[in-house]
């Protein structure tokens, strides 16, 4: 986590909200977000679809406007970009807005001449840009006779084609088959490896691993925001074990374990157990039902699906009333 | 700067790719034009049909019945179907619409001449066309004429001969100098004769290139706004000035290219004449493209769809046929909707490549700076509201 007050030019984050907030006709889409990103992350933001992952791009990359808070990208105020600050940013909206009537190269030719990018240059970088979605093969094909999934891919094609330093994808992999997606992902964690800042919105909660970072959101507030891994741990209050016994067992036989945080019957003869540290709580498990005459078949850590994680956060979220993160708590590197 | 060049280019070449790739759109944009103009060229003769006419007579007078004698005296403006002595029967046959025009005799004329007195020749036509009801009030002014000169005519002639009958010496004045002392002698000076095509031409094609590029800048932004490129444009490094001057040449190039086009199949296959030569003509039709783009991207920028963008070219084209002196001349209206007339380019084109065309000159100069006017004005608009759409974060 990293502090926003005063870091050096180096430290400071290439991507910086601070208790924004927006509103349209009364209604909040997006309410008191704050988040900061460093350079050579990618944070991925999921959340249903109208919990404010759009909005927050398109507020974030200067086409918005917040109505409440302050947004910084690359140290500067997004609605008054310069030039500089343009060239160096890329963003890909949700929706096709390509140029049906233009081939697949001819839309990057054209959208590499829009952030100035020189006619002598364009030919290699358009062809590494089309290698990367896996479209060289029709670099010739009006868009219009693209698939949907391949559209996507041309979108995300011209994001990258002016080779930007901050990639604002607002869902870059929807309608995009697993294998490729996976492929699109491996091609923005490259990116992310170049030094690149990426920040990814996305309705696939399966994506979130491959994110450095987490922002959950629901009905435009912050549920959470974290690494991938940690989302899923708090989400259980900690590590989820499952036991299997011989014999009947019953969640207060467990009560004297120490770092047990929830204990719940599954079937009379399992238990799913929630703790601080999987590693130490197992063998105080076995011991414990042991003693009180009781084998055990079988102890194993739960990896729970980062949908099932994700819909316990938001409903805790729901129940809470606010998120589960302060705003001043939003954690960025 | 060079960068500056770099985003202008693109679009123009983003423009035209585009074009290029609708090449029915492009043919019907060059050859629709030019057809319109040949089928007017071939289908228009200029001239109506002569009213089909019943002339009434008293019964017991002894004016010809002959048809042939009443048409000669009209010109041909009237086609005398019938000469006839019931006047309701006509008056009748002239509400079905069978005929146009009841012309009816006085029953006593000769009596009301020898008293001093005019005598009424009742004329009756049936028109809600005002173009036809004057039609009808010349022809019938027309046919009076003749009539009275035929009348002097004859009295001339019997009045001589009664005087030669007498003995009397009387000056030999001929009866048709009596009748119609003086007569009119026409030149007209104009260096060319143009016919119905060759006037008409020149404003056909001044209302297709403004209709064009008004339909075509207009319905181009209008798409990137609803489609979503407006968006990567706002985060681009492009700004308005570049993004409009990419599409007013983008635009421009295509406007010219058809104009050029159009204009050497107006003067080589329909025989047009370009007195003037083609330099005024270029720079006619390049400022009238300049103004004619302004009003479509001003169009293109105020309209929240697609559908808005064609009515409102729509409007523009209906207003340009009515006002800009394509059918009705613009000196017959009133002053404040002349100045309604004067902002739409059309009219500066019709009047300036009228001139230039077909009289060799330019006429009114300050038409061709209306038209420079017009252009930078709906320029400058256009930045200014391209600028708060573009950069005017919602």
């Amino acid at each position: 986590m990293t502090p926003p007050s005063s870091p050096s030019a180096a430290e400071r984050p290439i991507i910086e909200l601070r208790n924004v907030t927006r509103r349209f006709n009364g209604l909040t889409a997006v309410d008191d977000l704050s988040l900061s990103l460093g350079r050579g992350m990618m944070l991925g933001m999921i959340g249903p679809s109208g919990s404010g992952k759009t909005t927050t791009v398109r507020m974030a990359t200067g086409t918005l406007q917040p109505s409440f808070g302050e947004i910084r990208v690359l140290n500067e105020d997004p609605r008054r970009f310069s030039r500089r600050a343009r060239e160096a940013i890329a963003y890909m909206p949700q929706l096709f807005s390509l140029y049906d009537d233009l081939t697949a190269s001819e839309n990057l030719n054209f959208v590499a001449g829009l952030f100035g990018v020189y006619f002598w240059r364009r030919s290699r970088i358009i062809r590494r840009a089309l290698e990367t979605v896996d479209l060289w093969d029709a670099r010739d094909r009006l868009a219009r006779n693209l698939s949907g999934g391949m559209q996507r891919r041309l979108e995300l094609a011209c994001a990258l084609v002016h080779d930007p330093q901050v990639l604002f994808l607002d869902e870059p992999t929807a309608g995009i088959d697993p294998v490729l997606r996976l492929s699109i992902w491996n091609s923005l964690r490259a990116l992310r490896d170049e030094g690149r800042t990426l920040l990814v919105t996305t309705q696939y909660v399966s994506d979130a691993e491959h994110c450095d970072e987490i922002v959950l959101l629901a009905k435009g507030r912050l549920v959470a925001i974290d690494e991938p891994e940690a989302l899923r741990r708090r989400a259980f209050g900690g590590d989820v074990l499952r036991v299997h016994t011989e014999r009947t067992v019953e969640p207060q036989m467990l009560a004297d374990v120490a770092h047990l945080t929830m204990v719940r019957q599954d079937s009379p003869r399992s238990l799913t157990v929630v703790t601080d540290d999987a590693g130490t709580a197992s063998p105080a498990i076995v011991e414990a039902l042991r003693r009180q005459g009781i084998a055990v078949a079988s102890v194993e850590e739960y990896q729970p699906s980062y949908d099932d994680a994700f819909a316990v956060l938001v409903k805790d979220s729901e129940k809470n009333g606010t998120g589960s993160d302060q705003p001043d708590q939003a954690s960025g590197r | 700067m060079l960068k500056s060049l770099t985003r202008i280019s693109s679009f123009i070449g983003k423009e035209l790719r585009e074009a290029v790739r609708r090449p029915g759109a492009l043919a019907s944009l060059i050859l629709g034009p030019f057809l319109i103009m040949a089928i007017f060229g071939i289908g228009y003769r200029g001239y109506r049909d002569p009213f089909v006419t019943e002339v009434v007579t008293p019964t017991d007078s002894n004016l010809p019945t002959d048809p042939g004698y009443y048409e000669q005296l009209t010109e041909g403006r009237l086609r005398i179907v019938r000469v006839s002595h019931d006047e309701d029967a006509a008056l009748q046959r002239l509400r079905n619409r069978e005929i146009d025009f009841v012309v009816a005799a006085p029953p006593n004329a000769a009596e009301q001449l020898q008293a001093g007195k005019q005598s009424a020749v009742h004329v009756s036509w049936n028109e809600i066309d005002p173009v036809a009801d004057g039609l009808a009030q010349v022809a019938v002014g027309a046919l009076i004429h003749e009539l009275n000169a035929e009348i002097i005519r004859e009295a001339a002639k019997q009045g001589f001969q009664a005087a030669a009958a007498e003995g009397a010496e009387v000056k030999q004045v001929p009866p048709e100098v009596i009748a119609e002392p003086t007569k009119a002698e026409t030149q007209n000076v104009a260096p060319s004769k143009p016919d119905v095509l060759d006037f008409f031409g020149p404003a056909v094609f001044a209302l297709v290139l403004q209709h064009l590029a008004v339909t075509l800048t207009a319905l181009s932004m209008v798409r990137e706004r609803l489609g979503g490129q407006m968006d990567r444009f706002r985060v681009s490094p492009l700004n308005s000035m570049e993004l409009l001057i990419g599409k007013y040449l983008a635009y421009a190039v295509f406007s010219l290219v058809i104009s050029a086009v159009v204009a050497a199949l107006l003067v080589f296959v329909l025989g047009v004449p370009m007195l003037g030569g083609l330099l005024p003509f270029a720079a006619i039709v390049l400022l009238l493209s300049f103004a004619s783009l302004g009003v479509g991207l001003l169009i293109s920028l105020i309209s929240d769809s697609e559908r808005q963008a064609v009515q409102l070219s729509m409007l523009v084209l209906l207003a340009s046929v009515f006002f800009s002196g394509f059918v009705l001349p613009v000196e017959e209206f009133i002053q404040p909707v002349r100045y309604l007339a004067y902002v739409l380019p059309v009219t500066h084109g019709i009047d300036t490549l009228q001139e230039s065309m077909l009289r060799g000159g330019i006429g009114d100069a300050w038409m061709l700076g209306a038209l420079g006017v017009i252009g930078v004005v709906l320029y400058l608009g256009s930045l200014l509201r391209l600028r708060r759409v573009l950069r005017g974060a919602e």
